[in-house]
């Protein structure tokens, strides 16, 4: 489940339970809320998704792991927020740096799922081959 | 019966089947072929950004990374810093004014054809010492990449003698409005000593429109010059050119080497989103890039630069671009045209080294090329090392082997070492060492 799919799972979840004013089910209907809103799926992403991801595109310029090579930078061993943000950035057509064509045009067709995953990846990854 | 009947009619079959396969395995005759066992290991790991190597006959190996510096492996594997960048450490000297920013810094790397007598050294650098007043924009001059010379010292540890005999090649000091418009782009960078000694300096656009079709600037051109930076004296630029240009309208040529058979030059240019190019010079020829805007049916362009256009923070189709400022513009009279254009993909031609000895059997003489990979739109990324039969007029190819490697790098300097085997150096920070048997 991605971040828009999951905040349409908690909109269902208060209109469906709100919608009776039944105060049982709008106890269960925040529960529910607080769940998704705590789940995995929401904070953090799959690495292994996330290497795979890498490896269709953004090895290309990043290098390994994101290691970083030639003229574009190191981008592994960043706080999962820091690079989701640049990622979403990026995606909303947003410029922050020489680059930013390049990189808005890679950014374009990610999902939220797809940008967790990235990060989840790119939080530790680590070249092997120094 | 009916049993005994269909194994016989199976193994009839079978026979008839293994029988067809042999006769067309033998077919293309490639038994007869001298195909050679390609063979790779890493010799270095570890580098940052390792962009061009230098031999000695005696398998001592000199090679620069980008924002260090300079260093030698001697013949028994130890490592020498010998000449650093501004701020780089444990090298033997430094230079301060020596710079890295964007895809420039430290760069090729050769060596003289007498080194064993003279000791000589080139080194090809981005530098800080002749911007002079010139490099307040991206619309000036900007005098910032240069050739140094130095001498070795005999046990390999130190250089001396730093003479700059080339200090004004162009530099793009600043961003400017452009895909990879970072400053520091398009250095060009690879030096190499052609027939008769000479040294050849392979350059780039940086980011200027008016670059390569320019006479008096040097970017964007193929200097041939001597030991001291004087031209060759049979260079032929046209009338009012720079005498040391041997050829010129290049966009970033990071590829250069003599052809074994004829020792013509071939080079390995960069495209813009289309058209990696290999080209066989012509003394005085023009490459045919001009990205100035203004110019060949075009208006203005983003900060007067027409590379990338049309639409050039967009994905479009390559030959639209193409056609919109091509690599090789045919409307230029003195134009060279490509050899190969990598199917107008632009995937980052790296380098380039043509395959010398028997050892590589069919595959000698052909040019290996490292494509480094990018992919943007729908072109592939392409990370290979490709050898490519040119034919004997360099008008054109007559086949494209991919090196079986088994690995995708970015390769980024290609040279071939004294014992036949090629070096590659990639991005990612190896020097690997391919084989051939």
């Amino acid at each position: 489940m991605d971040g828009n799919k999951n905040n349409r799972f908690c909109f269902y979840v208060i209109f469906l339970f709100c919608g009776g004013v039944d105060i049982t089910r709008l106890a269960k209907g925040l529960l529910l809320l607080f769940l998704a809103g705590f789940s995995g799926y929401a904070l953090s992403g799959d690495k292994e998704a996330g290497e795979e991801r890498y490896k269709k595109t953004c090895i290309n310029c990043h290098g390994p792991a994101g290691k970083g090579v030639a003229s574009y930078p190191k981008i592994s061993g960043k706080e999962v927020s820091y690079t989701k943000s640049k990622l979403e950035t990026y995606r909303d057509g947003i410029k922050v740096g020489p680059n930013s064509a390049l990189m808005i045009m890679m950014a374009k067709p990610l999902t939220d799922e797809e940008i967790a995953n990235l990060a989840a990846y790119l939080e530790d990854a680590k070249y092997d081959n120094n | 019966m009916m049993n005994a009947l269909g194994k016989l009619f199976s193994t009839v079959m079978a026979l008839a089947l293994l029988s067809g396969l042999s006769s067309h395995a033998h077919a293309d005759g490639h038994e007869g072929m001298n195909v050679p066992t390609i063979k790779s290991s890493a010799l270095m790991s570890g580098l940052e950004n390792p962009w061009d190597m230098a031999f000695l006959p005696d398998g001592t190996m000199f090679f620069t990374e980008k924002c260090k510096g300079l260093s030698v492996r001697t013949k028994n594997g130890t490592v020498n810093a010998l000449y650093g960048m501004k701020g780089s450490t444990g090298y033997s000297d430094s230079g301060s004014d020596l710079f890295c920013e964007g895809q420039a810094g430290m760069l090729g790397v050769v060596a003289d054809i007498n080194f064993a007598k003279n000791r000589t050294l080139y080194l090809y650098s981005t530098s800080s010492k002749y911007h002079g007043s010139g490099c307040k924009t991206n619309f000036e001059k900007c005098d910032g990449n240069i050739v140094m010379r130095f001498k070795v010292s005999d046990d390999l540890k130190s250089v001396s003698n730093r003479t700059d005999i080339v200090t004004d090649i162009q530099y793009k000091p600043f961003e400017s409005n452009q895909p990879f418009g970072g400053p520091g782009a398009h250095n060009g960078g690879r030096i190499r000593i052609g027939p008769g000694g000479f040294l050849w300096v392979a350059g780039g656009d940086r980011h200027r429109g008016i670059c390569p079709q320019d006479g008096q600037l040097l970017c964007g051109k193929v200097l041939r010059i001597d030991g001291d930076g004087n031209a060759h004296p049979g260079n032929n630029p046209p009338e009012g050119y720079d005498k040391r240009i041997y050829t010129y309208g290049h966009r970033n040529v990071q590829g250069i080497d003599f052809r074994p058979s004829d020792g013509r030059a071939f080079t390995a240019e960069h495209g813009p989103w289309h058209n990696d190019e290999i080209t066989a010079l012509v003394n005085g020829g023009n490459a045919g890039w001009d990205p100035a805007e203004k110019r060949g049916g075009r208006g203005a362009c983003p900060d007067k630069y027409c590379g990338y256009e049309p639409k050039q923070m967009d994905a479009v189709d390559p030959a639209v671009r193409a056609a919109y400022t091509p690599m090789s513009d045919t409307r230029f009279k003195d134009l060279m045209p490509a050899a190969w254009n990598n199917n107008g993909f632009s995937q980052g031609t790296g380098s380039a080294a043509f395959l010398k000895g028997s050892n590589w059997g069919v595959y000698e003489g052909r040019l290996s090329v490292g494509i480094m990979g990018i992919a943007f739109g729908d072109t592939p990324p392409g990370s290979r090392i490709d050898m490519i039969d040119l034919t004997p007029d360099g008008m054109g190819i007559r086949g494209i082997v991919r090196m079986p490697l088994g690995f995708a790098k970015r390769f980024r300097g290609l040279v071939m070492g004294p014992d036949n085997a090629l070096y590659a150096s990639t991005d990612e920070g190896e020097i690997y060492k391919i084989t051939a048997e």
